[in-house]
């Protein structure tokens, strides 16, 4: 009996694939009882998300090869997909399927390489398949190893450090300009969509208000009303400008909102405040020149994406360091079958009978 | 086995040294590594550096401040002290990258044999001695690490404005928190200095030494200092100076101190072991 994995993801298919594979959440604890009850697995946990669907399954005889075709069928028979299975359902066998569930819930399998998402579905899959009692020795031990790796390397590395989205690095922006984001104030200037979540990303970090100004009047009421925040005219946005520490800005506007002549009296006002301004509007709202006054920090769409592709950077240099911790992870976890070494291709077996 | 005391000295420098290779590898891993390991070197560094300090006192019977190199490794200690103080903090602790150079480069001048010149047995003993020394030792120490704080502050600012990706990637602290440190540093020793110059009159008046050292060159020297920090003080609090200029101004007291501490005390008289006439009519005072 060893762990195997059946499934597809954003690495064997596209969307359009997936999509007819995926299963609801409230029909997984029905399609786990029929998995035990038509007697193709023994322990089994679904995770189904957006970039992929996996049965993880203990299978009850001793042919794997056998035992990971039927759950293949079973896939194709669930969904009543009639059209043509390749490459785009894998399936793996252990020591792969276990490195396989190590990455996936420390990050290292996801479209956004590190990101901490999918180690919560994951638990909520393993929860629902313990909550049934679809599982037992092999992927209780195997799912509570995985969440204990997982957090190892989140401590141990950089996998997850930084902010690869433009909201999360103006964030990290603030937080390395200011104290505390807590009693910060944030103005957005123009109420587009990239300044809405750069906006919610400083409010989930405790910025302390929030003031909208827009062309649209309306507009700049329902977001401030979302946020949580105030709305002002669009001509009064200055006023404002010396209580706050942030400002977002993405205006249409073909021409500078913001120079450096109108800023300097500003500036005057703030009594050497720190003033963090994220400019992502195309073209550009604010006049480059603001940044050599003292205490102004201006950063546009193009400085963040450089400081987000840096994080990425980051990360995939760690993937060695978190590859070594899941590989002695493994052989720990089932020691005699530490002496057959993974696939090189990186355990994903794709097509295997 | 038993140590001398600079051979403890010695220790806690080369401590300091290994401090400072741990902080040019945290630097070339851009600050992102965890500061613990540092932290603990200096820690080890203090704990010998303070049993340096502990047994030269015990030889002396009196606060081991006679020579240079016994100023010099009290303020070196008290900037140490300091350090570890704030340091406990996370991020704070990056403090320590910038100090260890400052305090094995002092630490390093300090062994040198002839600032450790053994004149004729002090003449000055007692608690006033002792609060006069340790309060203008931390002064200093606050000076230093102020300036400490300052270069780190530069040094952030104009990454942040030259949009370099590695301050926001680091772990260094914010801007603004190392605005309040070097602001609070300063603040703080120019209390202290106050504090020390008020201790030296008062127990001026209570001895009388020949020649008088109203004119002494260290005693104006101090003085010279002390307007200096009171211009930092008054610039920042009263006419709200630019923190770039108050950081600028906390490494250029800092430099002025390190510079001129120890020619300042060579020419004075008062700071001087050698023949000198002392009235000791009346008691000086203890605690």
């Amino acid at each position: 009996m060893s762990l195997i994995v059946v499934g597809l993801s954003h690495h064997s298919s596209p969307v359009t694939f997936r999509e007819k594979f995926a299963f609801k959440d409230e029909v997984i604890p029905h399609v786990l009882q029929k998995l035990k009850d038509e007697k193709l697995v023994e322990e089994a946990v679904i995770l189904s998300t957006c970039n992929r669907v996996e049965l993880y399954a203990s299978s009850p005889g001793t042919n794997v090869g056998s035992a990971c075709s039927a759950l293949k069928d079973f896939l194709v028979r669930h969904h009543q997909y009639d059209g043509p299975v390749g490459d785009e359902i894998y399936s793996l066998s252990e020591p792969e399927s276990l490195v396989h569930l190590f990455k996936v819930a420390s990050g290292l399998d996801s479209m956004v390489l590190g990101e901490t998402e999918i180690l919560g579905q994951l638990k909520k899959s393993y929860e629902t398949a313990l909550h049934g009692k679809h599982t037992g020795i092999r992927l209780n031990k195997a799912f509570q190893r995985a969440f204990n790796v997982a957090k190892q390397i989140r401590t141990e590395t950089n996998i997850q450090r930084g902010s690869i989205s433009v909201g999360s690095v103006a964030v990290e922006l603030a937080e390395t300009i200011f104290s505390e984001l807590n009693d910060r104030h944030v103005m957005v200037i123009g109420a587009g969509d990239t300044s809405e979540k750069t906006a919610r990303a400083l409010l989930s970090r405790g910025a302390k208000s929030i003031i909208v100004a827009n062309r649209s009047f309306d507009r700049a009421a329902s977001l401030a009303e979302q946020l949580g925040g105030r709305a002002v005219h669009f001509d009064e946005w200055c006023q404002e400008f010396k209580n706050i520490d942030i400002a977002i800005s993405s205006t249409s506007a073909p021409h500078y909102v913001l120079d450096r002549q109108r800023l300097e009296p500003m500036m005057k006002l703030r009594n050497q405040r720190p003033l963090l301004l994220i400019d992502i509007a195309v073209p550009r709202d604010i006049d480059p020149d603001v940044n050599y006054l003292e205490n102004v920090y201006l950063y546009n769409i193009d400085d963040l994406h450089a400081i987000a592709d840096d994080y990425l950077k980051q990360r995939k240099e760690e993937i060695a360091r978190c590859e070594e911790i899941i590989q002695s992870k493994v052989a720990t976890l089932f020691p005699h079958q530490g002496s057959r070494p993974p696939a090189e291709n990186g355990g994903l077996v794709f097509g295997e009978p | 086995m038993s140590f001398t005391d600079r051979q403890y000295f010695s220790f806690a420098v080369i401590l300091y040294g290994l401090s400072v290779l741990y902080s040019i590898f945290l630097w070339r891993r851009g600050f992102r590594e965890d500061n613990k390991v540092n932290y603990l070197l200096l820690l080890a560094a203090f704990l010998f550096h303070s049993a340096a300090m502990f047994k030269r006192g015990l030889s002396l019977q009196q606060c081991p401040v006679n020579n240079l190199y016994e100023a010099t490794t009290f303020i070196t200690w008290a900037m140490a002290l300091i350090y570890l103080l704030f340091g406990a903090w996370p991020r704070i602790s990056f403090i320590g990258a910038f100090a260890s150079p400052v305090l094995f480069s002092i630490g390093v001048f300090a062994l040198m044999p002839a600032l450790d010149h053994h004149g004729p047995k002090p003449e000055f003993t007692g608690g006033w001695l002792s609060l006069h020394v340790a309060l203008f030792a931390l002064s200093y120490g606050a000076f230093g690490l102020s300036a400490v704080a300052g270069f780190m502050y530069l040094s952030q600012e104009h990454d942040l404005k030259m949009h370099r990706i590695k301050v926001v990637l680091s772990r260094l602290p914010p801007i603004q928190r190392l605005e309040v440190i070097m602001v609070r540093l300063v603040t703080l020793g120019f209390a202290l200095l106050s504090l020390a110059l008020l201790v030296s009159v008062v127990w001026l008046h209570s001895i009388e030494l020949s020649p008088s050292p109203h004119f002494d060159p260290k005693l104006i020297w101090a003085v010279l200092v002390w307007l200096m920090g009171l211009a930092l003080v008054c610039l920042r609090w009263v006419a709200h100076q630019s923190v770039r200029k108050f950081a600028w101004g906390t490494i250029g007291l800092f430099v002025f101190v390190a510079l001129t501490f120890w020619g300042s005390s060579l020419i004075s008289p008062t700071h001087n072991s050698g023949p000198r006439q002392v009235n000791t009519s009346e008691p000086s005072p203890r605690f």
